[in-house]
């Protein structure tokens, strides 16, 4: 009939199609490394979900071809330390695939978003790992080295703006007096808006949870930066630093575990923003998006019940 | 005219174009079977019998039921059979048909009974007499009996005429108002007449602007306006019309006529017009024969009874393996064949290319489908209770509003068909609610024997209890007697031994 309507499989390419300009910016900034990691995380998730399907005893070549895994393996790839060691991502996506996804009985039927529980997992367990960045651009055989244990960085690596700034202030030196250079925060935040643009455009994923997530973190960090300015980082921080458009676009949105009524979308996009900027502010960890969605994916079936929509007639 | 949007609907194109729509009438068929059991309602009772010559308008089937309507012969010849038929609905249920072999002849049978004048002259109530007789039906799929419902519409102030056209793909309504805009419009006044409305409207979607410009030519009643409407599937469902129209949302258990609107598809008004003006009963309907595997779509004016068969040999069809379906893509049915015949409701027969069916996938909860819901469910929601079995969630997610329309179902990425788990669930319910009641009245009935018995045996121990004390009383009594004659006896004994010296002596 009209338009032609996306199957499941083909919303699960798309999206990992609109991850490609943050992705390239990763590249361009902390070099091809992120690129290991996309691989290595995708080839274990692919091998991990084969596995447990067997266990359940269900088809396995439908599951593995619908793209779900392979996004997930991609979420978490890009999320972690480009420089992280191997171990670590495939450490990260078994246990999103098992315990994120297969364990509730496979796609659509997950309370939690899988990679962000594969990269809480991994930032309790191996915080060390988890935090440090590279500094520089790294050449591909020199990551390669890293990655696989050949050789280390040492001197290398450097904390995230935010956990930067975060340490910065427990150093009691007013924001103003740090100097950080996060352009390279900056172009990866514009890559992923770019790509999530594309996938509202679609119609892949709705305006609810982007739009009010990035306006739950602008109001949230507007309020702390009124209260003190020296204290807290600016409202334009908060949305071009960390992981935040890939959160509103890419990990929110995730419709498996995310708020399903155009209200509860709103009433939850908002909260993840306003816990973001929280989290990142008060919290122990450098970013906060893992621990904001999670939070959130609890309360998804209570925003749900509350804000079913009124029926026709009724 | 205060215009309300419904939420949701989609915009579908017709996805068998046709360039011209023409209302075709084609020859008699050779064999008309007829069903006599109706949409809803108790089967008609066939009141010819095999062997018998029947005459084109003649009732063949009547019941006294205001839910069903009887059933006339289409054609005259011959009354051939009265057996069992696998009817074209869902359930694949076989039911009794009269099937008549044509003379070729078509020959009429006086129907001029009732209002044979003037229909202005006659009262509403034998206007409704004459729908009945003439065995008028919703047209527009329902199938429901117009006097019946035109009769519950008593004292209504508008009338909306659906000019809509149910669904994508559906042309028959369009070429009837092309074919006879007059009949649209005189029907519609037989119809003010009768229900009293002040006004009518008739609602019709852009897309027919041949039939929008055959109407307004032929309209010039000032009751009578033609709102012409976003074409917009599900537009053409009443309440939807109505809020759409009228801005009044029929609330959940009501009908249009609770609120003071009368709803009547147009092929029923032409209908009605046939049957009042002209005193020809329903004994034919217009039917779109298109799908994608038809070169040439085609509106044919046919007989009732008639095959899906002989309808299809007036269009080509192409080679290969086909799907059938019939009254339309959305909320029609698939059939396994064309060993069927038209019947009063049947508004289009589809034969489409057969397609690869597309493997079914997990929900992702992505709410598409509460996108286009168009009367504002969580489709997932019910979804997720109705693969479950869980109907009382179901239910409190208001899966009875649903009104099947296969919206969700078509934009679904996962290919889930939702509705068919709807369906099922709905069913299940219904069993569910009537086990209760007999668990209920069942219980009802233990308890009952339960208090019968405690009463009995109550009651049984009071007497056994008065018994007892009669008894007692009795034997106190007894008691008392002998210790009265035993003392005459002592006084009696002792009177004796003061004689008995005497005596011996």
């Amino acid at each position: 009939m009209s338009d032609k309507l996306l199957n499941t499989n083909q919303i699960m390419r798309q999206v990992s199609y609109a991850l490609a300009l943050g992705v390239g910016a990763q590249v361009y900034f902390f070099g091809l490394s992120v690129l290991i990691q996309i691989v290595l995380a995708c080839i274990t998730g692919l091998i991990v979900e084969a596995i447990f399907l067997r266990l359940r005893g269900s088809e396995i070549k439908p599951a593995i071809i619908d793209g779900s895994v392979v996004l997930t393996a991609i979420l978490l790839a890009i999320s972690i330390p480009s420089i992280a060691p191997w171990w670590i991502i495939v450490l990260g996506v078994s246990f999103a695939v098992v315990f994120g996804k297969q364990i509730f009985g496979g796609l659509g039927n997950n309370p939690f978003n899988p990679a962000m529980l594969g990269y809480a997992f991994l930032l309790i367990s191996y915080p060390v790992q988890m935090t440090q960045w590279p500094a520089d651009y790294l050449s591909m055989d020199r990551a390669a080295d890293v990655i696989f244990g050949l050789s280390n960085l040492d001197g290398l690596t450097g904390a995230t703006t935010l956990d930067h700034v975060k340490t910065q202030l427990t150093m009691s030196l007013s924001i103003q007096e740090l100097e950080f250079n996060s352009i390279s925060q900056l172009w990866i935040n514009i890559g992923f808006l770019i790509g999530g643009i594309y996938l509202l455009l679609r119609r892949i994923i709705f305006w609810q949870i982007p739009v009010l997530l990035l306006l739950g973190i602008v109001v949230m960090s507007t309020v702390l930066f009124l209260v003190d300015s020296d204290q807290f980082a600016s409202p334009l921080f908060h949305v071009v630093n960390g992981a935040t458009m890939l959160a509103a676009f890419f990990i929110a949105t995730d419709p498996v575990s995310a708020s399903t009524t155009p209200l509860g979308r709103i009433i939850y996009g908002f909260l993840i923003g306003v816990l973001i900027v929280i989290i990142r502010v008060f919290g122990g960890y450098p970013d906060a998006v893992a621990f904001a969605v999670l939070l959130l994916n609890i309360t998804v079936p209570l925003i749900d019940f509350y804000t079913q929509p009124k029926v026709f007639g009724r | 005219m205060l215009k309300s949007k419904y939420n949701g609907g989609l915009r579908l194109e017709n996805p068998y174009p046709v360039t011209e729509i023409d209302l075709i009438r084609i020859p008699l068929p050779d064999k008309v079977v007829l069903p006599m059991q109706q949409r809803i309602g108790n089967q008609a009772i066939p009141i010819v019998s095999v062997g018998e010559r029947v005459l084109t308008g003649q009732i063949i089937a009547t019941i006294d039921d205001q839910r069903c309507a009887p059933v006339h012969a289409s054609i005259s010849g011959t009354v051939v059979a009265i057996d069992e038929h696998v009817y074209a609905h869902k359930s694949r249920l076989k039911g009794l048909c009269v099937t008549i072999e044509s003379d070729g002849k078509d020959e009429w049978v006086d129907t001029s009974i009732g209002c044979t004048e003037r229909y202005e002259t006659c009262t509403a109530n034998t206007i409704y007499n004459k729908i009945r007789v003439s065995g008028i039906v919703g047209m527009g799929g329902a199938g429901f009996p117009t006097h019946t419902k035109v009769r519950l519409a008593e004292g209504c102030h508008t009338l909306i005429v659906n000019a809509t056209e149910c669904e994508p793909g559906i042309t028959c309504d369009a070429a009837l108002m092309e074919a006879y805009p007059t009949k649209v419009i005189r029907g519609i006044e037989v119809l003010l007449h009768i229900c009293k409305a002040e006004r009518a409207i008739i609602a019709i979607e852009d897309d027919k602007q041949d039939a929008i410009a055959a109407l307004k030519k032929f309209c010039n009643n000032e009751k009578i306006t033609i709102e012409v409407m976003p074409t917009k599937y599900t537009s053409g469902a009443e309440k939807l019309l109505l809020k759409y129209l009228l801005g009044i949302e029929v609330p959940t258990g009501k009908y249009a006529s609770d609120v003071g609107v009368l709803c009547q598809n147009v092929g029923t008004i032409v209908a009605m017009f046939d049957a009042v003006v002209e005193n020809r009963p329903l004994i034919s309907r217009a039917v779109t024969v298109a799908g994608s595997a038809v070169k040439e779509s085609k509106n044919l004016q046919v007989r009732l009874g008639a095959s899906y068969d002989y309808l299809l040999s007036f269009v080509d069809i192409k080679e290969g393996s086909h799907r059938i379906s019939m009254n339309g893509l959305m909320m029609g049915i698939e059939l396994d064949g064309t060993n069927y015949s038209v019947s009063k409701n049947t508004n289009c027969v589809f034969v489409d290319q057969l397609e690869e069916s597309k493997p079914t996938k997990e929900c992702i909860r992505c709410g598409l489908c509460n996108t286009v819901c168009p009367v504002d469910l969580l489709p997932q929601q019910l979804y997720w209770y109705s693969k479950s079995k869980n109907t009382e969630k179901a239910v409190e997610y208001n899966l009875l509003d649903c009104i099947e329309c296969n919206c969700c179902t078509y934009v679904c990425p996962s290919q889930i068909p939702l509705v068919d788990y709807y369906q099922y669930t709905k069913a299940l319910y219904k069993q569910q609610v009537k086990e209760k009641k007999q668990t209920e009245i069942a219980r009802e009935r233990f308890e009952f024997r339960e208090l019968r018995l405690e009463r009995n045996k109550r009651e049984r121990a009071e007497m056994m209890e008065a018994k007892k004390i009669a008894l007692k009383e009795k034997m106190a009594k007894d008691k008392a007697k002998k210790a009265a004659i035993e003392s005459a006896l002592e006084r009696v004994d002792s009177a004796k031994s003061v004689q008995g010296p005497l005596d011996v002596g």
